[in-house]
């Protein structure tokens, strides 16, 4: 058998499949190299999502440190906006309470409105009346009943009795210290969930207390709070301080007022009489001086009648008699003229006839009448006046019988070969004062003030030899006074007195 | 004709005198018109009958709305005590009013549908273009509150409120029904004919860290996140153990609310925790779903006012040409805190989009709103942190007039 025999030639259908298997055979390669690869790839992205999860992770780490880092600083803004808005309605609550100076007000000032403003639901305070009991000043959230009956447990409560009304301490539910039940007890005495309690401090230490509490449980108080608190309290008690301070002042400036009022009274009714008294006494004077006129002419003329011998001639010794009689009965007349002068003038019933005058010629005038008794006591007679002749407003005869007293009286005082100066200055545009100065003997100190009463004289020798009233210078002071003018003297004993007056401006 | 609104403010001391004080400015403003409708808030100070009885001395017996809140806002500010009064004359608005009470009994998603059947018998009409709301504050499920609404009158209808509130004691909230004061209520309007309100709602808050599962969730309690105790998201971010989260939680939730993210919207939806169940789980006053993500939410103050600022632009928007006659405010207390001293910077946002109107609002617990993008097809959600901002329009009429 040839060998060539054994050797058949592949088919078609062979050769496809060894085609096919070497194929196979190719991919199967193929793919073990793809998977080879993907693996790596699969592998790399593996390690990129891990780095992503531990990227994201430590994201939302941060996320936390974000977190917890905003919430402090969330907790420090409300701090400090709570802190703000508190200042400001303290700052409005200072202004309302120290503009009042009434106990009752102050309290009242301190409203709802502006507890719910300083971050706090209810309000009670207390504080010692007149009386020096504790009442209820302040209940906000609490009828006056559970005021009162709260008020009783808190006058037992040690916190504030040794803390706050003896110390003077302020505290609040915040503090940790007072691990006993007595935070908890007013808390629960109150119905709320936190507070703080302040002393109203006076000078001489607290006079009550303010407590202003929190209903909300998720409120939360701070030191700055228990600040807020303790100042609000601080300045209730200087607001009471003052009204106290006040109310004292102004009960003092009342009694004072009062007292004023009746010594004004008093002395009013006083003057009144005095009034009545001095208008009965001119009244008498004028009534009793024209009662006495009338008689006295009877005797003047009478006694004129036998002094002039119609009645045939008298004796020597009976004529010396009569002469005397009539001699004082002018000498009377002329007093009860002067009186009855002053007491017209003084009740206003002269009227006076104002014209200008002019102050040269009146004093030409009293040269040309008091010429002879100056000339008598070699008087030197000096008139000083301002040039240009001044003018001023009065009554002619009145202001005539001004110069002639004073001038008259200068005589009177002044030595032989003595001086007798009258002056005038324009004091303001509408005064002008004019003055009467003479070298006498002077006035003594003790008698000026009485000096113009009626009826003074001054105990002198000149006064013991003259006779004289009493009246003159009293008349001088009431016309100067009817022409609104004011008569002033002053005098040196020994050296002279001067009488000046002051009259208006023509 | 056209639609006037008048708002008055008072401090007084006295519920009785601060009601009849705030309503009497608000008349004047309102030039002595008849009034249409009526909106009262007060601060938790006030909540006495006597304020109602101040509304009815000034006013009269008057269509009323109101609640309590934590602070006052109106045009001349915002103060922590206070009462204002909104009074609204409008010939073109048809509303019913209703009050379910007390919700903790029967339930707030039963309350809502109560609320809801009893103000569609009121109104008396089948058009209906927006229900005002005004719930307790306290209600711990206010989307279910929501979702009882929903059940009747649909749910993509329109429904604007907020969540009444006290002095963060969280103890009692009190609602005004016309002269009724009431608690653990929800009261509120169904209006209808011509729709004169636009809505805008923001809060500013911003996602921090990773997204979490949320792996359970009972209502509004959310159970487990990532398969741990919900809490455990509080204590991981802050540091600190449960005990100590639990102490400080709601404060802690208000500057870092939960946030849940909502497809399209631009903002997540803000979740505040009121408490810690027994199993670590986070009571919030709305829901979650399951399997959605939660982040931790941060804010800031410039967010914040920003926040505002797009709020009232997105209300202005809404009337599209009408002008703005006044606006109702619901603003969250979580702002309040975080802003601070700021909060008047806030409102000066506001007005400066919105101009010189009559502005009434409130510091509420939480806000109601709807969702704007298509895919919630226009449905409200409940909100924690906003400031929701309701404008009232002019009426076509007026504007055809002039």
């Amino acid at each position: 058998m040839p060998l060539t025999s054994s050797f058949r030639e592949p088919t078609i259908l062979e050769n496809i499949i060894n085609f096919a298997g070497m194929l196979g055979l190719i991919a199967v390669i193929v793919l073990v190299i793809i998977l080879v690869f993907k693996m790596e790839k699969i592998k790399e992205l593996q390690a990129q999502l891990a780095k992503l999860k531990r990227a994201f992770d430590e994201l939302d780490g941060q996320a936390k440190l974000i977190v917890q880092t905003d919430l402090e600083l969330h907790r420090a803004q409300e701090e400090l906006d709570k802190k703000v808005a508190g200042l400001v309605t303290l700052q409005k609550l200072t202004r309302l309470i120290s503009t009042t100076l009434d106990e009752e007000e102050i309290f009242k000032k301190l409203e709802e409105k502006h507890i719910t403003e300083l971050g706090f639901d209810r309000a009670i305070a207390f504080s010692k009346d007149d009386t020096n009991v504790f009442r209820v000043r302040i209940s906000i959230g609490y009828t006056m009943e559970e005021a009162y009956n709260i008020l009783k447990e808190l006058l037992n409560h040690p916190l504030i009795l040794d803390k706050v009304l003896d110390k003077n301490k302020v505290f609040s539910s915040i503090d940790t210290d007072k691990a006993g039940k007595e935070i908890p007890d007013l808390i629960k005495l109150l119905d709320i969930s936190s507070f703080v309690c302040a002393p109203m401090m006076k000078k001489d230490g607290a006079i009550g207390a303010l407590i202003l509490g929190c209903e909300s449980p998720y409120t939360h108080l701070t030191e700055g709070d228990k600040d807020l608190v303790y100042i609000l309290a601080t300045q209730i008690g200087q607001a009471l301080e003052n009204a106290k301070l006040f109310e004292e002042t102004w009960r003092s400036h009342q009694e004072l007022e009062a007292k004023i009022q009746q010594r004004t009274k008093e002395l009013s009714a006083a003057l009144e009489e005095i009034k009545i008294i001095s208008k009965r006494k001119s009244d008498f004077i004028s009534a009793v001086s024209h009662e006495l006129r009338t008689p006295l002419t009877s005797i003047k003329g009478y006694a004129s009648i036998l002094a002039l011998g119609k009645l045939g001639e008298l004796p020597p010794e009976a004529k010396e008699r009569v002469e005397k009689i009539n001699k004082h009965s002018d000498n009377l007349s002329q007093l009860i003229n002067n009186l009855l002068d002053i007491s017209r003038i003084e009740s206003g019933r002269v009227e006076l006839k104002l014209e200008s005058l002019n102050l040269k010629t009146l004093t030409d005038g009293l040269t040309d009448m008091l010429a002879p008794a100056m000339k008598e006591k070699s008087i030197e007679f000096l008139v000083d006046l301002p040039p240009g002749s001044p003018l001023v407003k009065g009554d002619k005869t009145q202001i005539e019988r001004v110069f002639i007293n004073l001038v008259g009286n200068a005589i009177k005082f002044v030595p032989t070969s003595g001086r007798i100066t009258i002056k005038a200055k324009t004091l303001d545009p509408e005064t002008i004062q004019v003055s009467v100065s003479d070298n006498g003997i002077g006035i003594p100190e003790k008698d000026l003030a009485k000096l113009g009463e009626e009826f003074f004289r001054i105990d002198n020798d000149v006064n013991a030899k003259v006779k004289g009233t009493g009246l003159g210078l009293s008349l001088v002071k009431s016309i100067i006074a009817a022409h609104k003018g004011k008569l002033t003297i002053s005098s040196l004993p020994g050296k002279g007195s001067t009488f000046s007056f002051t009259l208006p401006k023509a | 004709m056209s639609t006037f609104v008048g708002i008055g403010v008072s401090e007084k001391k006295d519920p009785f005198l601060a009601a009849s004080e705030a309503a009497k400015l608000a008349l004047y403003q309102l030039h002595h018109r008849e009034i249409t409708f009526g909106v009262l808030f007060s601060t938790a100070h006030f909540a006495d009958k006597r304020l109602l009885e101040g509304i009815t001395y000034s006013v009269g017996n008057i269509k009323l709305l109101g609640c309590s809140g934590a602070s006052l806002i109106s045009s001349y500010g915002v103060s922590k005590y206070g009462v204002g009064v909104m009074l609204i004359n409008s010939d073109k608005i048809r509303f019913g009013l209703a009050a379910s009470s007390p919700i903790n009994t029967k339930g707030p998603r039963a309350a809502g549908e109560e609320f809801a059947h009893e103000a569609l018998k009121n109104l008396g009409t089948t058009q209906r273009d927006l229900a005002l709301i005004l719930s307790d504050g306290l209600v711990e499920n206010g989307s279910d509150l929501l979702r009882g609404i929903k059940d009747v009158v649909g749910s993509s209808f329109p429904i604007f409120g907020g969540s009444s509130a006290d002095n963060l004691r969280f103890f009692k909230t009190y609602q005004y029904f016309n002269n009724e004061l009431l608690t653990n209520s929800l009261i509120g309007a169904i209006f209808s004919g011509e729709n004169l309100f636009g809505m805008g709602v923001r809060h500013g808050w911003k996602p921090l860290g990773k997204p979490h599962a949320i792996t359970e969730v009972k209502g509004n309690v959310i159970k487990k996140i990532e398969g741990k105790p919900a809490v455990s998201i509080y204590e991981e971010y802050f540091g600190k153990t449960r005990e100590e989260i639990k102490n400080t939680l709601i404060r802690v939730s208000i500057y870092y609310p939960l946030g849940l993210y909502v497809p399209g919207e631009s903002e997540y939806l803000l979740r505040n925790a009121l408490r810690i169940d027994e199993d670590g789980g986070l009571v919030c006053q709305g829901d979650a779903s399951e399997g959605s993500d939660v982040r931790l939410m941060m804010g800031t103050k410039d967010w914040a006012l920003e926040a505002a600022t797009q709020a009232a632009q997105e209300a202005k928007d809404a009337l599209h040409d009408r002008a703005i006659k006044g606006a109702i405010i619901f603003e969250s207390i979580s702002r309040h805190k975080l802003l601070g001293r700021l909060t008047e910077k806030e409102l000066s946002r506001i007005k400066e989009v919105l101009g010189d109107v009559p502005i009434l609002g409130i510091c509420t617990y939480g806000e109601q709103a709807p969702l704007k993008s298509l895919e919630h097809y226009g449905q409200t959600y409940f909100h924690n942190e906003t400031v929701a901002i309701l404008t009232i329009g002019e009426s076509h009429a007026a504007n055809k007039l002039v």
